[in-house]
Parts: C-alpha cells; sequence; structure tokens
C-alpha cells in the first residue's frame, strides 16, 4: 500500500511538472526517412524545443545579472551559452562526408559543408562587442560539444550576411545584428561528439525517436552529421533544434545485396517507447516513386502526398519500420550518366596545378534546368589560398563569357590573421555548363604555422552556392517549382599542398644551414676588415739562408 | 723542453715578415698539389670508378624498413576470397571475348564503365590522342570515382591497370588478368566502410599513353600536342597509386617496378610496404624488377659469364654481385634515360608515390586469390596515412628486393670522377695560362742557367673569348640537332654526318690566336672539362644513374682528348670522338625513336638532355683534338 501511495504521489508530481513544462516548454520530435535512388536511405532526427514567449538577450544587459532562467526541457548547457554570449540565431553542423546532390537532392537540412560550421547572428554592444562574444561562443561551445571549435579564430571567421540570412526573426536591439561565420572543414565528427550532443535532449537516447540514435550505426553511415540550430520566433519564443541527419546504405549491410531496410536493420533498434515528454513524435517515410513494387510494414497512421506517417506515442509496441522491394533480386544501380541530376545545378570545384607555389581554382557548374538560373557565389578562403581576382574567367563550351560573373564583391585576405571573402552572382544560361578558373598562389608559412601533420597539407572550407532566380523557361512550372527560400549547396572540400620544410630532420637542416651563413658571413668579412698591402717576397731559400746567418751572428 | 718551442716556431713561420712567410707557405702549397696533380687526379679516377664497380658488391647496402609508423603493413585480417577470385575470372571470360573480337579501345572502355556502373561506382571514359612525329595515337580510358563513406573526398587513392602490360616495355602483350583485377577489386572494396579516402579505379588504354592523357588532365596540365577530354568526375588530390601489371597465366613472384619520368624515385616506405606485406600476407616472393634469383629457383640459367672458372660461379660473393649488378643495371637503365619502368612512373611528376606490381608470367603457383589479398592490404596501408610519404627515402638504390643502398654509399664515386675532372681542368686552366720561357738567343751557358733558375715561367695571354664562343656554338648545335630529329624529317646518317662535319668546317672561321697567346685547344679542353665536371656533379644528386653514364661516358674521354701535332692522327682522334658525340643516332636508331616518343608524349628529360649536353661536350673535346 504504502508503495502505491508512493507511486501515485510521484505520478502526481511528474504530471504536474509535464504540465508547468508544456504551459512554457514545448518538445517535438520528429524522423524522416527517405529510400534514394542509388539504393540508398536518408535518414533526418529533428528534435526541436519550443521556449514560449522567451527573446533573446540584449547584449546591452550584458553587464548587468541576467534574470532567473528556469528550464525542464530546454537544454539548460545550451541555454546558459545562449544567455551569456546574447546570441540571438545559432546554427552549429559538425558533418563527416561528401554529400552527393546530385544522387541525393537537397538534404532537409541544409548545412552539409563537410566538418564544422559555425555561424551566430549577434546584435552589436557596447559593453562586450560581437568579436569578444564571438570566442567566447565558439570556446563555449567546443566545450559543449568536444570539437574542436575553438580553431574557428579570426583566421577563419568571415561575415558573409547575403549567404547566412537569418532563418528566424532578429529582434529591436540597440544596435543592429551581425553575422559571424566559420568553417573547419578538418574537423572529424565521431561518438564524442553525440554523447554530448544526446545529452541536451529531455529523454536522452533512452525513449522515443532519438533511442534509434545508435552510433555503432550511425558512424558507419556513407554522410553522417549533426547539427544544433537555435532560432528566435517572434510573438513564438526561442526555439532550439538538435538535428541529425545520415545516408545509411542498406546495401551495403546486406548479404544478398538488397536495398530493404527496417529501422532494425539500419539502425539494429526499434523504437520501445515514446518519450513522455514529447508533445508530437512522429516517424515520416517518404515512399518511392520508382516503378518498382514495394511494401511497408506496420500500416502507417496517414499517407499524405506520397509520405507515411507513424505517430509514435499512439503506438503499444515497439515500432519498427519496414520496407521492402520483393521483386527485386538484388539492387541495380541506376547508371549514373544517365540519370538525371536531382538538382537544379551540379557543382565540381577542384584545385589544380603541379607545383607548391601557385595552382589553379576550378568552378564546373551545371544547370540542369532547360531555363536560365541565377546563383550567388560564395567562398571564405583562408589566407592559405591567395586569390589572383583578375584572373578569373568564365567560359561556356569554350566561350570567353566573362559577363556572367556579376555583383562581385571581394575583401582581401590578410597573411597571417584574416580570410579572403568573395561573392559573386552567377547566370547560368540553361542547361549548359560554366567553367570559372582563377590563379592562386600559395604562400610560404612560417615553420610555426605549420600543423603537427604538416605534410598532409591544409583542408580548405567548402564554396557555398545560392541558387536564388529560376527564369522564364518554356514551361513555367519549371520556375514556379521553386519559389520558395533559396536553398545553400555546399561544395566538396579541398586539400591544398604548401611548401613545407622537412621536420622530420630539423637539427640537419640547422647546423647545415648555419654552416653555410658562418661561411659566407666567415669569407665576407674576411675580405671586408683585411688590410691589402704590399709584401716584398724574396725566395724561400733566400730567406732561410737569412734565417742562419742571423743566428750565427747572435 | 721550452726553448725548443721559439726554434719549432721558427721553423714554421720562417724568419722575416709574417706576411711574407705566409705568402711563401702558400706558394710551396701550390707548387706540391701541382706536383702531386697528375698523382691527384689518377687516384681520384681510380677512387671513383672502383667504387663506382663496388656499388652491386655484397659487402654494401642494409635491410630495409619501414619508417613511417602510420602504413602499419601487413596488421590487417584480409578478406578476399574464392568468390571474388570467382567473380575476377567472369570479368576475364568477358575481358577475352573482347580481346578475341578485336574490340575497339572504346568498346572496352565502355565495357570497363559498364562493370563499374553495375556495382554502383561512377564512371566514365575519356578519349585522347597525342600529335607525334610518328602519327596520331588515339584511346580511350575508362574511370571511376569510388566516393568512400564517410571521406571529404579531398583526398584518393589509385588503383590502376593498363591495357597493355608492360612486359617488353609495351610490346603489346595484353594485361588482361591486371585489368579483371582492377574491376573485381573495385566491386570487392565497395562493400567496406572503412577507406577514408576515395578510391579511384583507372583502367588506362595503351601502355603509358593512356595514363599520361588521364593523369595530366586530372592535374590540369597542358600539353601542346595532347587533346584530351575534360574528366567529369573528380576527387582529391592523390597521394599514393598502385598499378597492376598481370600479364601471364599465373606468376610465381611479385615483380616490383619504381623507377618514373626523368629518375624521380616514390617514397621507399612504400614498396617497402608492399614487398613486406607480399611476403606476410600474401606469401609471394618479391623481385626487384623481373629478375629471378637463379639461387632460389632451378632450372634458372644462370647470369654469370660461361667464360668465368668454375671457382668463381660457385663463389656466394661472386654470385651475389652478379644479381645485385643486374639489378642496379637495370635501374640505372631506366633512371638514366628517365624512362618510366610502367605506368606508375607517370604519376611520380605529380608529387604520388606510385609503383608497379608486375606479376611474373609462370606456371604457378599464384593467382588472382594471392594478388587480390596483397593488393588489399596495400590499400588497407596506404588508406592509414594520414600525411603524404615523408619518412624513410626518396633517393637510393634498391639492390635486393630487401636490401638497398643510401645515397651516401654510392653517390661519391660520381662525384670523384667529376672532381678529377675539375682538377683535370683546372690543371689544362693553368698550362694554358704560362708557358717555358725560351732561353735568349744571345749571351753564354751561364746565363742561360741563371735565366732558367730564377723566371722560367712567363704568363701568356688565353683565348677565352675563342674558347667559350666555340662552346656556345656547338650547344646551338645541339639545339638544332635536337629540333632536327624532333622534326623527323632527315635520316638519322644524313644527320649524323652532317652535324660532325659541321663543327670543323665552322671552325675555320675562328681566327687561331696569334702565337704569344696560348693554345686554343688546351683552353677549350680546360672550359669542357670543367663545364663537364660541374654537369655530372649537379645531375649526381638528381639523377645518380645519368650522372654515373655521364661519368662513363664523358670522365676519362674527355680528360684524355689532346691535340696532335700530326694532322691524320688529328683527324683520327676527330672522328673517333664524334662518334662518341654522335654515333647513338646511326647504332642504336630504335633507342633514339623511343627517346623521341619519350619527350613527346611524356615529357621525358633525356633527349633534350643528350642533344644539348652530352653531344656538344663531346664535340668540345673532338675540336680540341682537332685543333693544332
Amino acid at each position: 500500500m504504502r508503495w502505491l501511495s508512493c507511486w501515485r504521489a510521484s505520478l502526481v508530481l511528474v504530471l504536474h511538472l509535464a504540465a508547468v513544462g508544456a504551459a512554457s516548454e514545448q518538445f517535438d520530435e520528429d524522423l524522416t526517412i527517405r529510400p534514394l535512388r542509388d539504393g540508398k536511405l536518408s535518414a533526418r532526427f529533428s528534435f526541436s524545443t519550443l521556449l514560449k514567449d522567451a527573446t533573446p538577450r540584449d547584449p546591452q544587459q550584458l553587464s548587468s545579472d541576467d534574470e532567473a532562467q528556469h528550464y525542464t526541457l530546454f537544454p539548460l548547457a545550451l541555454g546558459q551559452i545562449l544567455r551569456e554570449y546574447a546570441v540571438t540565431e545559432l546554427h552549429l553542423t559538425l558533418n563527416a562526408g561528401k554529400w552527393n546532390y546530385d544522387a541525393w537532392g537537397y538534404p532537409e537540412e541544409p548545412g552539409v559543408g563537410t566538418g564544422a560550421e559555425l555561424w551566430a547572428w549577434m546584435g552589436e554592444s557596447i559593453p562586450a562587442s560581437v568579436d569578444q562574444r564571438w570566442q567566447g561562443l565558439r570556446n563555449a561551445l567546443a566545450g559543449l560539444f568536444c570539437a574542436s571549435l575553438g580553431h574557428l579564430d579570426e583566421q577563419r571567421t568571415t561575415s558573409p550576411a547575403l549567404t547566412f540570412q537569418p532563418e528566424g526573426s532578429l529582434p529591436n536591439f540597440t544596435y543592429p545584428h551581425q553575422l559571424r561565420h566559420a568553417t573547419l572543414p578538418s574537423e572529424h565528427v565521431c561518438t564524442e561528439n553525440l554523447t554530448p550532443f544526446l545529452k541536451l535532449l529531455p529523454c536522452k537516447s533512452l525513449s522515443g525517436i532519438a533511442s534509434l540514435l545508435n552510433p555503432h550505426r550511425l558512424f558507419d553511415a556513407d554522410w553522417h552529421g549533426l547539427g544544433v540550430h537555435v532560432r528566435y520566433r517572434e510573438d513564438v519564443g526561442v526555439e532550439v533544434r538538435l538535428t541529425f541527419q545520415a545516408i545509411f546504405d542498406p546495401v551495403r549491410y546486406s548479404q544478398e545485396k538488397r536495398r530493404d531496410w527496417s529501422l532494425r536493420s539500419v539502425f539494429d533498434r526499434s523504437i520501445e517507447r515514446a518519450c513522455p515528454v514529447a508533445r508530437s513524435s512522429k516517424v515520416r517515410v517518404e515512399l518511392p516513386r520508382g516503378p518498382s513494387p514495394y511494401s511497408i510494414t506496420p500500416d502507417p497512421t496517414a499517407i499524405i502526398d506520397g509520405v507515411a506517417t507513424y505517430v509514435v506515442d499512439a503506438s503499444e509496441e515497439a515500432l519498427d519500420v519496414a520496407m521492402r522491394w520483393p521483386t527485386e533480386d538484388t539492387f541495380e544501380y541506376p547508371n549514373t550518366s544517365e540519370a538525371p541530376p536531382l538538382t537544379e545545378l551540379s557543382v565540381r570545384r577542384t584545385l589544380k596545378g603541379t607545383n607548391q607555389a601557385e595552382a589553379q581554382l576550378t568552378l564546373v557548374i551545371t544547370n540542369n534546368l532547360p531555363v536560365q538560373v541565377t546563383t550567388g557565389y560564395l567562398e571564405t578562403m583562408p589566407w592559405l589560398l591567395q586569390f589572383y581576382l583578375h584572373t578569373l574567367r568564365a567560359h561556356v563550351n569554350g566561350v570567353a563569357r566573362d559577363d556572367l560573373v556579376s555583383i562581385l564583391s571581394y575583401t582581401p585576405p590578410v597573411p597571417h590573421s584574416r580570410p579572403a571573402l568573395l561573392q559573386a552572382v552567377l547566370t547560368l544560361p540553361p542547361s549548359s555548363t560554366l567553367h570559372l578558373t582563377m590563379d592562386v598562389v600559395k604562400p610560404f608559412l612560417r615553420y610555426t604555422e605549420h600543423q603537427p601533420d604538416a605534410q598532409r597539407g591544409w583542408d580548405l572550407p567548402p564554396a557555398v552556392l545560392v541558387p536564388f532566380a529560376f527564369g522564364e523557361g518554356q514551361n513555367g512550372t519549371v520556375a514556379a517549382a521553386h519559389g520558395r527560400r533559396p536553398r545553400r549547396m555546399y561544395t566538396p572540400i579541398m586539400l591544398v599542398d604548401l611548401a613545407t620544410p622537412d621536420f622530420s630532420m630539423p637539427y640537419n637542416v640547422i647546423i647545415m644551414s648555419c654552416t653555410l651563413i658562418a661561411l659566407i658571413f666567415g669569407s665576407v668579412f674576411n675580405l671586408l676588415t683585411r688590410k691589402f698591402v704590399v709584401v716584398r717576397v724574396s725566395p724561400a731559400s733566400d730567406a732561410q739562408a737569412a734565417a742562419e746567418q742571423r743566428q750565427q751572428q747572435r | 723542453m721550452l726553448r725548443a718551442i721559439p726554434a719549432i716556431r721558427r721553423r714554421l713561420r720562417g724568419g722575416g715578415d709574417p706576411n711574407a712567410a705566409r705568402i711563401r707557405r702558400r706558394q710551396a702549397l701550390a707548387n706540391k698539389a701541382w706536383q702531386g696533380l697528375p698523382y691527384i687526379r689518377i687516384v681520384l679516377f681510380t677512387v671513383g670508378y672502383l667504387w663506382l664497380l663496388a656499388i652491386p658488391s655484397s659487402q654494401f647496402g642494409q635491410r630495409t624498413y619501414i619508417d613511417e609508423n602510420a602504413l602499419q603493413p601487413g596488421q590487417v585480417h584480409t578478406y578476399w576470397s574464392w568468390n571474388d577470385v570467382h567473380r575476377a575470372d567472369r570479368v576475364l571470360e568477358d575481358l577475352e571475348r573482347l580481346r578475341d573480337q578485336n574490340a575497339t579501345s572504346n568498346e572496352i572502355a565502355n565495357y570497363a564503365v559498364g562493370e563499374f556502373e553495375k556495382i554502383g561506382i561512377p564512371a566514365r571514359i575519356q578519349h585522347y590522342s597525342f600529335d607525334t612525329v610518328d602519327g596520331v595515337l588515339e584511346g580511350t580510358n575508362a574511370y571511376a570515382v569510388m566516393q568512400s563513406p564517410r571521406a571529404s573526398g579531398a583526398e584518393a587513392i589509385v588503383i590502376s591497370a593498363s591495357w597493355l602490360s608492360r612486359t617488353g616495355e609495351g610490346d603489346g602483350t595484353l594485361n588482361l588478368r591486371g585489368v579483371a583485377t582492377v574491376i573485381s577489386l573495385a566491386q570487392y572494396l565497395k562493400k567496406y566502410s572503412l577507406w577514408a579516402k576515395d578510391l579511384v579505379f583507372v583502367i588506362s588504354d595503351g601502355y603509358l599513353d593512356g595514363m599520361q592523357a588521364w593523369i595530366t588532365t586530372y592535374h590540369g596540365a597542358a600539353q601542346p600536342n595532347l587533346h584530351a577530354e575534360p574528366l567529369t568526375l573528380s576527387s582529391g588530390v592523390i597521394w599514393t597509386a598502385i598499378n597492376v601489371d598481370y600479364p601471364g597465366h599465373s606468376f610465381s613472384h611479385l615483380g616490383i617496378f619504381f623507377e618514373g619520368l626523368n629518375g624521380r624515385l616514390p617514397n621507399q616506405d612504400l614498396l617497402n610496404s608492399v614487398s613486406l606485406i607480399a611476403r606476410h600476407t600474401g606469401g609471394v616472393p618479391v623481385l626487384v624488377h623481373d629478375h629471378v634469383d637463379p639461387r632460389d629457383t632451378p632450372n634458372t640459367p644462370s647470369i654469370l659469364p660461361a667464360w668465368l672458372p668454375e671457382a668463381l660461379k660457385s663463389n656466394a660473393d661472386v654470385q651475389e654481385y652478379a644479381v645485385r649488378a643486374r639489378n642496379i643495371v637495370r635501374h640505372m637503365n631506366y633512371q638514366a634515360r628517365g624512362a618510366a619502368s610502367g605506368v606508375h612512373g607517370l604519376l611520380h611528376r605529380f608529387r604520388i608515390d606510385a609503383i608497379t606490381v608486375f606479376a611474373v608470367p609462370a606456371t604457378g603457383p599464384h593467382g588472382f586469390h594471392s594478388l587480390g589479398k596483397i593488393l588489399e592490404s596495400s590499400l588497407r596501408t596506404m588508406n592509414n596515412l594520414l600525411e603524404r610519404l615523408h619518412a624513410s627515402f626518396f633517393f637510393f638504390l634498391l639492390v635486393g628486393p630487401g636490401t638497398f643502398m643510401k645515397i651516401g654509399s654510392y653517390l661519391p664515386s660520381v662525384i670523384l670522377v667529376g672532381t678529377a675532372m675539375l682538377f683535370s681542368g683546372l690543371g689544362e686552366w693553368v698550362n694554358a695560362g704560362w708557358t717555358l720561357a725560351s732561353p735568349p738567343p744571345l749571351g753564354g751557358d751561364e746565363k742561360t742557367e741563371k735565366a732558367s733558375a730564377h723566371t722560367s715561367w712567363v704568363q701568356r695571354p688565353r683565348p677565352v673569348l675563342q674558347a667559350v664562343s666555340i662552346m656556345a656554338a656547338t650547344h646551338l648545335l645541339g639545339v638544332l640537332l635536337f629540333y632536327a630529329l624532333n622534326s623527323g624529317l632527315v635520316p638519322s646518317t644524313v644527320i649524323f654526318l652532317l652535324f660532325a662535319i659541321l663543327p670543323v668546317l665552322a671552325l675555320q672561321l675562328v681566327s687561331s690566336p696569334a702565337p704569344p697567346s696560348a693554345p686554343l685547344a688546351t683552353v677549350l679542353k680546360a672550359f669542357n672539362l670543367c663545364f663537364a665536371s660541374a654537369v655530372i656533379s649537379i645531375t649526381s644528386v638528381l639523377n645518380f644513374s645519368l650522372a654515373a653514364a655521364l661519368a662513363v661516358f664523358m670522365g676519362l674521354p674527355l680528360t684524355v682528348a689532346s691535340s696532335s701535332p700530326s694532322q691524320p692522327k688529328r683527324v683520327v682522334k676527330y672522328a673517333l670522338y664524334s662518334v662518341l658525340a654522335l654515333g647513338w643516332l646511326v647504332l642504336c636508331p630504335e633507342e633514339t625513336r623511343k627517346a623521341i616518343w619519350n619527350w613527346e608524349v611524356l615529357e621525358v628529360w633525356f633527349a633534350p638532355f643528350i642533344c644539348i649536353v652530352y653531344t656538344p661536350l663531346v664535340l668540345q673535346a673532338a675540336l680540341a683534338c682537332s685543333l693544332p
């Protein structure tokens, strides 16, 4: 009896707390699964927590004490950082792999650049400048997510405000908001980043959709990335959205080379129980449009526009969504040269050249649409690669078309301190390929500036393309379909070889150069300080004879 | 005791003015050196040449070892199984069918692309054509880029096979099993998510031309006579590459070929790792090139010449010497000519460490199974790299599969020969500047004796300008010779006669210096020797084999070149030297053609070097002989 009453009391308490939480905070989780045409499977987890009626901290009030914050669902560790540095909007992504836009289409979460990317909108203020808070923010996040975000220093920080527009709204503070953006392409993402990420979730990975986040499987995926997105929605509140996106390859897992998948086969787990504090918890599966018949089990709660939805809290037993293609013996890969790309643009960026001083940056953009496309082009290049802007050339089918590059803005790099920022608008003629080339120089580093793995070279951040205007073609539908918000496309990262000394034998090098300098200095000094006089030299025998004579005289 | 010190000091410094004493001492030293010069030269030459001969000796060399810790060769379990071998056999059947149908390059490349696409690896073809003296060289490459899971695509490993095997330096033997290995390996490697770098598979057409077209296009290096389609798939920086050559039905040994264009070598760690893996994971014995050691395998003909006495033939040291010498001579033959010993050699220019693994044709016991395991494990080792290969050695002489020589142990041989030439040249220079004063026409015996005792040597002007212009003219002639060869219009016999006679005719234009100044021949020889010595010494660091060849061909001949009072003797000498300078035009036309092809298609510097540096230098010696 006593146990029962105790149980009841605690239940009441939980319900009460849940009610309080529900009043000011709400938590929604969502898993979107999308079978891809190359047999792969895209999965996107989204956990969003809304702090109702909250506003970002006004940076002008940073000198005075902050008002008390009480969170039940909202991640406290993150909330403290946001308040401490008065961040209005924050986006952090940690990705591994190269997103294949042609075969996978646009990702659900646009930030798919390889490595770490952090950008934040912050209000300017007198007591603490944006740059000071940016430094504090990246160090705090580095600690929170166990990532080398501290390296996102001023050598990598830019402010490309056109490409990275705020996704929420910016409150009216005393001073306008500013953007800080930095990428670290060499950052590796692994389980040490996922553990702190899971800690920010109200149900951790114990229940609900988050229970599928099995690190053994996630980090074996062809592409995976986690993201933290904070934005302020006017009249609604502050929203934190934690996302995890991955591309799995069921064909690789299967012995028979089939593309059938289930939650258990992909994640090695199924959803055993729902997260009790989640307002909504849904699994959405985009149904394939291909000709081969498929089956999906169990029956979805609803099917809307080719998307099957499963509501997790309603199910009594464990949810294990499975999809199979019964008529397929083995999966047949589509021919990549014949299958049309799934995005409007296909981009390749390469660094060509054979020496350690100069190279050529080549950007090849194919417009897959029958209409003209206008796209923004952004390079945030550390000073490790310096552009010769006057050599920027555009070609279409071998014909020079420099008129296709317009509204070029360029902030030159400052060696050893600031990256370059290149923004341009490119006009892509219908169904054609634009070749953009530019000569670049590779600077000479100070020997202390080399990384510990000096012979590796340097990873360079991805370029970003934002196709924003689609001209009218023969069929107006193409243009109409893209009436929504412009989406970013990230190019793959690059590796650049800079001239590197042989660090394996520094002492040999030091001794050798010191000897050379000593020799040269010695001879020059000797010549400079020598006095030239005429010396009368008698033959040696005479001198000896004279000496002997002198001795005899003595 | 103490009293002795001033005496010693006096003895050393001499009396009187210390400056004068110093100058005297210097003079005495120079005198000594001058008197000893002939001996110094002989000693330097002897030691240098003997050293060259001693390089294959078993006393030299040390065991190879892995220097880069990240490589961890042979530390993985390989999963390549008989199923994969079966698949390779299937691909081989298809390839044999294509061969029997006399399929065009296009059909073969399309077949390869189809196979790659079937397993889900994007693949494309690339057409190319080279304009050469012998006509247009066309072909089609197939390549596939496997985007590795989780990898950023900034780094890549290349696995390649050319359609023609390197057997007989591309004599037309097909590399069917090599191509089959690469295609089936692609199929197999795709199953794993452990690749940290993209894997690029290249099936190149022809022997060397296909890969040259592909790799230059990949790096955007323009080549005026190459028309190649741009690549539509790309990946990142290539650090390492492995080329598979498997021409026979089975193989007994795995040969490692590593010499690249223009004498470049890959990092030694790469070949050490692959040979370690071949021995331990694959159980396949490793060879340098395709030289089977006659001591390990019975029924192989001995490599020692038949005329050697039996006692020497059975001597272990002599046998070891012969085996090593064969490896070194083969290596030097590739390196000196700047030729690639396989398709891998084309990649070195782009800072890619690459080797060819050559399955030495035999009746057994190894086949796809061992080769697949070796390649899988080797790729895993390359995959481990976090940095470029930079430890270990880039300059080495691989005398045996497990033995090598460091640069310091072989470089001095050539440098010594170069130094001997330099001393000879300086000696000639001094000779040119001084002459024995002729005794005064009048006066008695006493006077003459006194004159010879005090002013025996007088200085004379040296015709520097004429000598230098003759040298410049011969080098210009070398440039003309190079263009004449490149045009391919004139037969080589005509070129030989023309360029052998032209210098003598042109020499008539140069006015002989007036009697008091030194003879032109001496000054020319002095400059010629000094320049040749500089060329040899500098080349030795870049391309040891070429420098060694130069030391052999120019060292003694240039030093002994001298004028002669009799006209017929001079003509004979001139003829001999012009044969040394230009004889290759007539004696080895095939080699000449190959060198020109290498220059045109692969940009190998050997042909221009011979025409513009070597031939003029020997011609200068010939002219020095022909001058009175």
